[in-house]
């Protein structure tokens, strides 16, 4: 898993719980480097659940919560230092359609090796998008956190729903429907 | 670690901190940068890598191409350069028979001088000729190895034999020393071993003036058989380092003034180094200016067992005597007058000999067991001799054959592969002349040319028994070949026998009327082919060349029918004489 997202985790538990909590949750964390991470490394998917399990013990909010707050600060991360990505996408669906096939081309030229996942769109109506993230990892409510933010970003509200997709495993379809 | 040698709590300044991660964060982005450059930089690598690639392959399937054009065009040149020197060679060889019919008759001895330089000059055309005609097979790709029995004694004693019989080269010494080692028979091919060894026989002679030519054979082992080498080696004007390079070079020749009247096409050495190393050898020369030459060649040969050895050694002493002796040969051969001819041919060379009129019965009545020799004519009414060889070796399988040889009157190079194909070892164009007819016999059934001396001998018999003739029915016949069945018959027999050709070719010209009238063109060129064959046997040359024509042109214009006419008057001549 891209080192980006381990830093932007920390980043975001120092904001909202202060440097001195993210030292001492972090040293008992049982992590394999001691929770020192660096954009341009990979690290193993099972070290960033257990910080967001260590968090959620110290804080007392669900790790679903808590993966969800951090698809939101990912979102806002992204806007803010990839600006590029978001040249000429006038709105959510748009940039949902493009994850596949733009941005995660460009992740792919400066890390061949990682592994990304996927997201498949189908616009059913104009105002309705099915959306399916299929990932090994149990991320799904960190997928669901950005969808949010992404509608966030271009002042869209929308109703989301989401449900396992039946016969496939690790993927789960997300049905987003503007609201006017 | 580190932390156990510091103090416990270390404080570490804010702006430090801060300072750190945006150091971090700075590096980070860079390599990340690098990244992206070191990515665009690798994908313009594969693009131009298999730009390149293309490039390659373009220009790779181009000079495919233009090679294949190239040797195209060089086949094509080889062909032609084959053909034409074919055709030369058939009207070289009339012009030289027609010179020597003069010269035996010609008493004006400034005359006679003259017509010796023309014969001289003829013999050195065909030199070059067969040179070329070679050297183009070669080129063409056509040139075939022999594996047969070779006696390389015998061969190189014909080979000075015959080197050494004319005027200029009379008083020299030619040495010959064979090895022990040197097998008495190998597995090679005889024509063209004997051609390089003549061709630097020739070269020894050609190159010095005086002093003796060496020849020497010896063997060393080889995991084929042996390893045969061949020197010859003169006293005479030798080569210069520079000379040596082009020496095995197509059409290259060493000047000096003993050949300054341009001798040869300057192919031989060529055609010697071809042969040699296509036969997996290799060939050299030793050499000094002043001093004299000495020329190599070291090709691997197969022996042949002992037993087989000793029963070829066998027979070649017989041969002296008669090899064709009691040998039984069937003769396949469908005119009445060809089989009168082959009948008393066989006789006189004491063969026994059966009949088969045609290529059907020649198949019933073959049997590898009972006959020692086949001749089998080509074209015969039912079968013809070339269908009738395969269904022999069909039917015969895996047994050992006698040679077949077959005799055709059409153009020798026409059936020349269809023959080897269906296993024909030796094709004979009619007419043939006795002395010609039994030197194929023996070649056939000792696997080896009997020397020179004896061909030539035959030839001389041959030639001398043209000398003087009767009158009458035999006026009409071919001075040549006349003189070559006059051995065989009697006056009054050969008289019979040409009357018996006038009636059957009579008879032949009736159906022919009828063929016409029939429009019947296959009828009318089995019975042309027929007479064509008798009458060049007996050597009726008009009426075969009139045959001939009518053989070749198609039905439907007039032209064939005033041939069959001419055809007619002659014989109504011929039948004058009774």
């Amino acid at each position: 898993m891209k080192g980006t997202i381990f830093v932007e985790l920390v980043n975001m538990a120092e904001e909202a719980f202060g440097e001195d909590v993210v030292d001492e949750v972090l040293e008992n964390a049982d992590l394999e480097n001691g929770g020192a991470f660096t954009t341009v490394g990979n690290y193993p998917c099972s070290e960033l659940i257990k910080i967001v399990v260590a968090f959620s013990e110290h804080s007392g909010i669900s790790a679903e919560k808590l993966q969800r707050m951090f698809g939101h600060w990912m979102m806002n991360h992204f806007v803010e230092n990839y600006a590029e990505f978001f040249e000429g996408k006038n709105d959510s669906f748009s940039l949902l359609e493009a994850v596949d096939g733009e941005i995660h081309v460009e992740v792919k030229k400066l890390y061949p090796d990682a592994e990304l996942p996927e997201f498949a769109t189908d616009r059913l109506s104009d105002d309705r998008l099915k959306l399916t993230y299929s990932s090994p990892r149990p991320l799904v409510e960190f997928c669901h956190g950005m969808v949010e933010a992404c509608l966030e970003r271009y002042d869209q509200k929308a109703q989301v729903d989401r449900c396992p997709v039946p016969h496939q495993e690790n993927a789960t379809d997300f049905d987003i429907r503007l609201e006017k | 670690m580190h932390d156990e040698a510091l103090p416990a709590k270390t404080e570490v300044s804010r702006r430090r901190y801060q300072r750190e991660q945006a150091a971090r964060a700075e590096a980070e982005k860079l390599l990340e940068q690098k990244s992206r450059e070191l990515y665009l930089a690798n994908e313009r690598l594969s693009a131009y890598s298999s730009e390149l690639e293309k490039a390659v392959r373009v220009r790779t399937e181009e000079l495919e191409e233009a090679l294949k054009q190239a040797e195209l065009a060089g086949r094509a040149k080889s062909r032609f350069l084959a053909t034409m020197s074919h055709e030369i060679r058939t009207p070289l060889g009339g012009m030289l028979g027609m010179i020597d019919l003069l010269e035996m008759d010609e008493t004006d001895t400034d005359k006679k001088e003259l017509l010796k330089f023309a014969a001289t000059a003829g013999a050195s055309l065909g030199r070059i000729v067969n040179d070329v005609l070679d050297f183009s097979k070669m080129e063409a790709g056509v040139f075939i190895l022999e594996k047969e029995n070779v006696d390389i004694r015998a061969l190189i004693e014909s080979v000075c034999a015959l080197a050494g019989s004319n005027e200029a080269t009379r008083h020299r010494n030619l040495n010959i020393e064979v090895s022990r080692d040197v097998p008495h028979i190998f597995l090679g091919d005889a024509t063209r071993i004997r051609q390089v060894i003549s061709n630097l026989v020739t070269n020894a002679l050609r190159y010095s003036t005086d002093g003796p030519i060496h020849i020497r054979a010896a063997a060393s082992q080889h995991p084929v058989g042996c390893l045969l080498r061949v020197e010859v080696e003169d006293a005479g004007i030798g080569i210069s380092e520079d000379g040596k390079k082009d020496l095995f070079k197509d059409f290259s020749q060493v000047s000096n003034s003993l050949t300054a009247a341009a001798q040869g096409t300057g192919l031989g050495l060529a055609i010697c180094k071809r042969i040699i190393e296509s036969s997996g050898g290799v060939v050299g020369v030793a050499s000094e200016v002043g001093v004299g030459s000495t020329f190599w060649f070291e090709v691997p040969v197969e022996t042949v067992g002992l037993a087989s050895a000793d029963a070829e050694g066998g027979e070649r002493d017989q041969r002296n005597g008669n090899i064709l002796d009691g040998k039984r040969v069937l003769i396949a051969e469908d005119n009445i007058i060809n089989q009168k001819l082959l009948l008393t041919y066989a006789d006189r060379l004491n063969l026994v000999a059966d009949l088969a009129e045609n290529g059907r019965i020649a198949v019933e009545m073959f049997d590898p067991k009972t006959y020692d020799l086949v001749l089998m004519d080509v074209a015969m009414p039912e079968m013809d001799g070339l269908e009738a060889t395969q269904r022999i070796r069909q039917k015969w399988g895996a047994f050992t054959y006698p040679p077949i040889i077959a005799l055709t009157a059409h153009l020798m190079d026409a059936i020349e592969e269809e023959a080897s194909v269906v296993g024909i070892d030796t094709i004979l164009s009619k007419p043939i002349p006795f002395a010609e007819l039994k030197f194929a016999l023996e070649v056939a059934s000792c696997g080896q040319a009997p020397s020179a001396d004896e061909a030539a001998e035959a030839a001389q018999d041959a030639v001398s028994a043209t000398e003087g003739q009767g009158g009458s029915i035999l006026d009409r016949m071919c001075d040549a070949t006349l003189g070559d069945i006059r051995e065989l018959f009697s006056e009054d027999k050969l008289i019979e026998l040409a009357h018996k050709y006038v009636d059957d070719c009579s008879k032949r010209c009736e159906r022919l009327e009828a063929q016409f009238d029939a429009g019947d063109a296959a009828a009318v060129r089995a019975e042309a082919h027929s007479i064509k064959g008798s009458s060049l046997m007996l050597g009726f040359n008009n009426i075969g060349e009139w045959a001939g024509l009518l053989e070749q042109t198609p039905l439907g214009d007039g032209e064939p029918r005033s041939w069959l006419n001419q055809i007619r008057s002659e014989l109504a001549v011929l039948r004058t004489f009774t």
